[in-house]
């Protein structure tokens, strides 16, 4: 086709060709095209078949409200071709259809529209019952539109961005681009989003004057100049809106040009006030095949000539409700259209001066009339009536422009929650209450005169500016009375359909949707917009409400006769349809490492996700970790523990908290020794447990699980917000990190690298130590015996973490000290029958029921420790679990972790269970039901997959090693 | 919904900086003398308003204060002049 | 051609009828009152009038039956819970969706694909074993299957080490699925007229009335109806009815959950997937939607706006563990109330504090895979003004007595006590 080369308005390069390959065949294009309107400057008319009945489907909006344009492009589903600019080398193919979109099998079901009424699902299919697994297939095969491969991967950099903006203005058209040098003239920082590649809104393509013998397309083109040239105005193109929510934050993403480093990028704003020029898109006209290809809106067909240089056909009739509707007909029969007739709705109204030029052109305006119905597969003729369905002729033509009128894009509104009403005048669903901050400007106002379009836009801008604290001197007044004196929001047509009965008038095209169907779905009780929606499926296809959202709820309001105002239907973000990938935008795994972590990982660790983690929980292949355990019985072992949560609590009320917070109590805690707690929540269920150091008088040096690490600060300052006390609370458990030395060899290793006696007498078990490391490195040395060996915990400063592990490695070299892992630590521990919360305990185990009741001093009430209350409520209940060692019957044979204890009920579980490479045992730990708890009590296991056989063990006496602590001690 | 929350200390911040921390009960009741009943009104027990409620937020990601706040629980909203909601 | 060559006959005639009844009179009387004309009132109240025999019922529904939870949801179900109490409850609700499709003669297009539940520690697969053992105690089918199994049946799954949380496994329920949640609204609120009970649509509960510990009646915005029976089950709205009518509190925290659809493919996901870690759950809609959900903003809201930091969070996990998904675009996202108790069990209980007052809430987001089981229960207690076992543990008095259900392992983060 030759293109309109020399059309002033062109947003294409003809001199800049491209490629599309389309069905086997490359077809070219220009910089600037669409896919779409590459296509269908190659002759392409039909480009998708419709969802439920296969109906053909074309160009109709050029906004991508609706999937009629939705393609399959290089192996992306559902792309709007209306919106994707065309890129060399894209390959494009249809989507939903048997054999092609021109020639589909699965055309015939049009035929059967009479056998699936609104509701058809539900009322088929499940008799006999049998029938609907098959059917559901069938289903899932018809439905969905596009196809993604399981293996796809979505090429393309994605970034995001987060902006503060004192006045965010959405929409660059006139008004938009106004609102934006308004705001920008008092220094602010301005935001300009634009869905379209190129600022310009309804000017754009627009060669009608402004008043003052300018074009409008030329005035967009300097205000688009001024904007550039203000350097506090940001502007982002090609960047449609997505959501608005409260307090006034943002988002929006953009599509990235061939020039840009981004594929697509998700914005959010965070803005002080916001100006909304989103302008109007077209209310669709319902009659009969009101979706044929070759129907089209106006801005559709007028954009195609002056956008893209494409006539949009050559003979056409207008069905129109709206002056804009006239100005194309003018404008495109100037660029060669032949036009057989306008039909306009309105009986009277229309501008005097289109009038005239349509006469002089001899074109025939039918005032009162409207479409009935659109013939042939692409459109051949249509048949036009009264509105009233009196009188009807009809017309041979290749085009249908058909549009009822317009329709505000409100949906910034809307999503802000702003309350929305119907306006009698314009015809428009507008808010009634703007949410604050928020301000309406353009044609969404329903003005259509360009100067008042232009006037409003700075208003909006000032008004916005005013919002942000600028004080603007009788501006504000002035940009108000020069709004006021222009023309005000114009009356809209209010025809909701032509005269028909509707069984093939779409009131929704994605769904295939009529005013038939939407009849049905009333009659059966479906009697408010949102239950239609969802009763006949109108609006909850790929467009959204893009198609029906302003005339579902006219339709319903006049079908149902409902006295009360129409109330437009919900719409929710995302207003464009957005990739998940741009959605994602860069994000990245977000995990903290130790400061051992390189020296881990060289030395084979094999890392897991812990809480906020990385730690190593394997240093061998053998995930039995035998040789872990075994080296740290027999021998020495180094664990880097440095996830420890630890923290400093000081100041004079510092023992006050910790009493608050702490079962036991904390003024038997001595310089010099640690004490082992736990934390409860208030029903009495542990929560925490570490250990607590006094470092001096009221300032003391706790550690708390990995896990509570994060919410230990909250957690203490919550439970003391009331009483006033000063104490200061620091988390160190990033800026120390833990090493445990453990084994019967862990001394003779520390000795090797301090000075400090080490002796049992000198540094006891339970003892706490402040020591120097190599000479000059201070550590916080404390006794444990978590894994029930001689174990010394060095606490260091994480910068010096490596150079003492470095230290202790060499050390230990000559014992044959090796590292250990978290899972070999789990053994170790549960050899002692010493807890790890949340795998001996879950969220409603009490401290009584883990046996820790020994930490608990009952005697300090006054203290309000929390969890005591619920404890002694709950002590003397018989119902309660409580933790047991295990032994099973047949040592090789040790139940899974997670293995249930039953009689006729479930009485129990097994939280964890190993075969004891020291024993030989196989022992755990279980949670059961106190009539379960006695000493010798045999226990039935079930486990998963067991088919029926169940496994036997006994409760026996804790802990299964060294049970005099002798090792520990030692 | 973009919540955001006044901190005494840092000012107005994006909601998602906080955690919220209940409705407002009151101070810490007595150990002695507790019954079930009243325990567990104070400690799970809410009134679920729908309407603006004092509660309690804490600035986890920022200077660490617990503070109390208005919020509109309808519209998800900070109150700045609030009528508690009964 | 072939189409004008068919008979054509007229619209069936089921297509033609309202579904449940011409709109009611709001009578004065009625033997029972049902406050919430979501899943739970429907299910009741139909089984009150089919089971028992009461058919003097009425649903007062303040908007359209369905508003909320019901028609908000994404319609999966399943019945592979933690504990023994809730296993057998909804292992009968699973049971319930073809008898039915069946007794309702309305297609409910019960899905049952099955569902995974992704691991990914070695931590997540001994907690999943304890709950796949007790499914299997109480004759329900779940295994524990690894990482290559679960890409076998699920294609897209991302199983490399390379993401956030690499999956280790999953909890694989082959008779769970989804359920057209409308549908159920729908059938339930026909066969509830076809039995003779009253849905009053826009009408709202504004007061229920006692005398000497007894329930006497309800005042509407439509007028009073006396009544000695009142079940409260307005999902999100009902610890508010409760208390600001009969000044009873209730453990329960209002949230907000989202859900969102992309739009629509061709069959890519043929089960339910979830993921803890991720807090995200993914299945394809017989439309082709791929619904997908599953986080909360952790504080107590009755709106129902949605945020820009859950969508792309969403889209974030998706990235990771079904990243074909990348090039797929989400199409709407929408938001519904969640009424969570501490233990993530419901509250289901009544005919104690107050004779002839039930009540049936703290669903959290488990409310529309129970609803069917729960209805039959809760209308043989209301007939019967004695609770069955089924329900039992689901008292109120459990948070009192420090007896939390198990229902979730770990601490809940909505509210201050964690």
């Amino acid at each position: 086709m030759n293109r309109l080369n020399q059309l002033p308005t062109l947003r294409i390069d003809p001199a800049e060709k491209r490629t599309l390959s389309y069905r086997g065949k490359s077809l070219p294009g220009v910089a600037g095209d669409t896919v779409a309107t590459a296509l269908f400057a190659n002759g392409v008319r039909i480009f998708a078949r419709s969802l439920k009945y296969h109906r053909p489907r074309g160009l109709y909006s050029l906004d991508g409200e609706c999937a009629n344009t939705m393609m399959d492009v290089d192996s992306i589903p559902n792309v709007r071709t209306e919106n994707t600019l065309l890129k060399n080398g894209m390959v494009v193919k249809e989507q939903n259809v048997k054999g092609s979109a021109e020639f589909d099998w699965m055309g015939f079901i049009d035929k059967f529209d009479w056998m699936m009424p609104a509701g058809f699902y539900y009322h088929t299919m499940h008799k006999p019952a049998a029938v609907w697994p098959h059917a559901m297939k069938q289903i899932r095969k018809a439905a969905g539109l596009g196809e993604i491969s399981p293996d796809y991967v979505m090429r393309g950099r994605f970034d995001e961005l987060f902006l503060k903006a004192d006045v965010t203005v959405v929409g660059g058209g006139a008004a938009g681009m106004r609102a934006a040098l308004a705001a920008a003239e008092g220094g602010l920082r301005v935001v300009l989003l634009e869905a379209r590649p190129h600022l310009g809104g309804c000017f754009d393509y627009r060669v009608s004057d402004n008043g003052d013998g300018t074009p409008l397309y030329q005035r967009a083109r300097e205000l688009a100049e001024q904007v550039a040239a203000t350097t506090n105005i940001r502007v982002f193109t090609h960047a449609p809106l997505v959501g608005t929510y409260s307090n006034n934050l943002i988002t929006a993403h953009q599509v990235g040009s061939d020039s840009d480093s981004f594929t697509e990028r998700y914005i959010e704003i965070r803005s002080e006030s916001i100006v909304v020029a989103t302008g109007c898109i077209e209310r669709p006209l319902l009659f009969d095949n009101n979706e044929r290809p070759g129907v089209m809106q106006v801005g559709c067909a007028h954009r195609l000539a002056r956008t893209y240089g494409i006539l949009p056909g050559k003979q056409a009739v207008f069905a129109v409700g709206h002056d804009l509707g006239l100005e194309a007909a003018i404008d495109l029969f100037d660029l060669g259209l032949k036009i057989g007739c306008v039909a306009d709705i309105r009986e009277d109204g229309q501008n005097p001066d289109l009038l005239m030029a349509l006469a002089d052109r001899a074109i025939p305006v039918l005032k009162g009339w409207v479409a009935a119905k659109a013939h042939g597969k692409t459109v051949t003729k249509v048949t036009l009536t009264t509105v009233e369905g009196t009188v009807k002729r009809d017309f041979d033509c290749d085009l249908l422009v058909a549009s009822a009128g317009l329709t505000p894009v409100t949906g910034p509104f809307i999503m802000a929650q702003a309350k929305m009403g119907y306006d009698n005048h314009t015809g428009y669903f507008l808010p009634t209450e703007l949410p604050e901050r928020m301000f309406p400007a353009g044609r969404l106002t329903g003005v259509g005169d360009p100067r008042a379009i232009e006037a409003s836009g700075r208003l909006a801008g000032l008004q916005a500016a005013a919002a942000c604290g600028v004080s603007l001197n009788g501006e504000l007044d002035a940009a108000k009375a020069a709004t006021a004196a222009l023309p005000g929001p114009e009356r809209g047509c209010k025809l909701v359909t032509a005269p028909v009965k509707g069984r093939k008038s779409f009131i929704c095209f994605d769904e295939d949707a009529t005013i038939k169907s939407v009849k049905q779905a009333i009659d059966k009780g479906f009697d408010v917009p949102e239950l239609v929606k969802r009763f006949a499926g109108v609006g909850l296809g790929p467009g959204q409400g893009g198609i029906p959202g302003h005339n579902l709820p006219l339709f319903v309001a006049k079908y149902t006769a409902s006295s009360a105002t129409p109330k437009p239907t919900t719409l929710r973000p995302p207003l464009v349809p957005t990739f998940i990938a741009t959605y994602a935008g860069a994000h990245h795994h977000m995990f903290k490492r130790t400061p051992l972590h390189k020296s881990q990982k060289a030395a084979g660790g094999v890392f897991r996700n812990i809480g906020v983690w990385k730690r190593a929980r394997y240093f061998s292949d053998d995930f039995d970790c035998r040789e872990e355990i075994l080296n740290v019985r027999g021998n020495v072992g180094m664990l880097d523990g440095s996830t420890l949560g630890k923290f400093r609590i000081h100041g004079p009320d510092a023992l006050k908290a910790l009493q608050r917070v702490y079962v036991s109590d904390m003024s038997k805690v001595k310089e010099g020794r640690i004490k082992y707690s736990a934390m409860c929540n208030d029903d009495g269920c542990v929560i925490d447990d570490g250990v607590v150091v006094k470092r001096g008088e009221n300032d003391y040096y706790f550690t708390t699980s990995t896990g509570r690490a994060g919410a230990t600060v909250e957690w203490i300052r919550y439970h003391t917000r009331f009483d006033g006390w000063d104490f200061h609370l620091v988390n160190l458990t990033d800026a120390m990190g833990v090493i445990n030395l453990s084994g019967p060899n862990a001394r003779k290793v520390l000795a090797k690298v301090t000075d400090a006696d080490l002796s049992s007498e000198a540094f006891p078990f339970s003892g706490y130590r402040e020591i120097t490391v190599g000479g000059s490195i201070p550590a916080r040395a404390m006794r444990l015996g978590f894994v029930g060996e001689l174990s010394y915990e060095l606490h260091v400063a994480a910068s010096y973490m490596q150079a003492v592990w470095d230290l202790l490695e060499e050390a230990g070299a000559e014992f044959g000290i090796r590292n250990f892992g978290v899972e070999a630590q789990n053994v170790l521990r549960m050899e002692k029958c010493h807890i790890i919360l949340g795998q001996e305990s879950e969220q409603r185990t009490n401290l009584l029921d883990v046996g820790l009741g020994f930490l608990w001093d009952r005697t300090k009430s006054a203290c309000k420790t929390v969890g005591a209350v619920a404890l002694r409520q709950a002590e003397k209940d018989p119902n309660r679990f409580k933790l047991v060692g295990i032994r099973m019957e047949d040592d090789d044979r040790p139940a899974r972790d997670g293995a249930l204890i039953v009689d006729t009920k479930v009485r129990g579980y097994v939280a964890t269970m190993r075969k004891s490479f020291t024993t030989g045992e196989a022992v755990g730990m279980a949670l059961v039901e106190k009539p379960l708890s006695d000493i010798g009590t045999r226990l039935e296991i079930f486990e998963d997959e067991c088919n029926g056989v169940r496994l036997y063990a006994r409760v026996v006496k804790m802990p299964f090693y060294d049970p005099n602590g002798e090792r520990m001690k030692a | 919904m973009a919540l955001t929350l006044t901190c005494p200390v840092c000012g107005k911040r994006n909601g998602y900086e906080f955690r919220y921390g209940g409705e407002d009960k009151g101070p810490r009741p007595a150990e002695e003398g507790m019954t079930p009943s009243a325990w567990c009104d104070y400690v799970h027990m809410n009134k679920c308003t729908a309407g603006v409620q004092k509660e309690w937020w804490f600035h986890r990601d920022g200077c660490g204060a617990w503070f109390t706040t208005y919020r509109d629980t309808v519209a998800n909203l900070e109150v700045d002049a609030p009528e508690v909601t009964e | 051609m072939f189409g004008k060559m068919m008979p054509r006959m007229g619209t069936p005639k089921w297509g033609q009828k309202p579904l449940w009844g011409r709109k009611p009179r709001l009578k004065s009387h009625y033997d029972a009152v049902i406050i919430g004309g979501g899943l739970h009132g429907l299910a009741t109240a139909y089984y009150l009038a089919k089971a028992h025999g009461l058919t003097d019922v009425a649903i007062i529904e303040k908007r359209y039956i369905g508003f909320g939870g019901a028609g908000r949801n994404t319609a999966i179900v399943r019945a592979n819970q933690r504990t023994q109490y809730n296993v057998p409850l909804y292992k009968e609700a699973l049971d319930l969706w073809p008898v039915l499709t069946r007794e309702l003669d309305f297609n409910l297009m019960f899905n049952n694909c099955g569902n995974l539940n992704l691991m990914h520690s070695e931590a997540a697969m001994k907690a999943a074993r304890m709950t796949i053992a007790t499914a299997q105690f109480h004759g329900v089918e779940s295994h524990l299957i690894d990482a290559k199994e679960a890409k076998a049946l699920v294609p897209a799954l991302n199983i490399s080490e390379d993401i956030t949380f690499p999956i280790h496994g999953a909890m694989f329920h082959p008779p769970g699925g989804i359920v057209r949640h409308d549908a159920v609204v729908w059938g339930l609120a026909k066969g509830c007229a076809k039995h003779g009970v009253h849905i009053h649509q826009q009408t709202e509960a504004t007061a229920i009335h006692t005398e000497n510990g007894k329930i006497t009646g309800v005042t509407t915005s439509r007028g009073k109806i006396h009544t000695p029976r009142v079940l409260v089950t307005a999902g999100g709205y009902s610890a508010g009815i409760i208390y600001h009518m009969l000044g009873i509190k209730l453990p329960i925290s209002v949230l907000t959950i989202q859900a969102m659809v992309t739009q629509p493919l061709k069959p890519i996901l043929d089960h339910v997937v979830s993921s803890g870690a991720y807090h995200c759950y993914a299945n394809q809609t017989l439309k082709g939607e791929i619904a997908t959900g599953a986080h909360m903003d952790p504080w107590p809201n009755y709106t129902t706006q949605n945020t820009a930091h859950y969508i792309k969070h969403q889209a974030e996990a998706l990235s990771d563990w079904l990243p074909c998904l990348r090039g797929v675009k989400f199409m709407r996202i929408w938001g519904g109330l969640a009424d969570m108790t501490p233990d993530m069990a419901p509250i289901m209980d009544g005919n104690n504090l107050i004779d002839g007052f039930y009540m049936d809430c703290g669903w959290g987001y488990f409310g529309f895979k129970s609803c069917s089981a729960v209805g039959k229960y809760m209308a043989a207690f209301m007939a019967s003004g004695n609770c069955p076992e089924m329900l039992k543990p689901f008292n109120l008095k459990r948070y009192e007595n420090h007896a939390l259900m198990g229902e979730t392992a770990a601490l809940v983060s909505y509210t201050p006590d964690n």
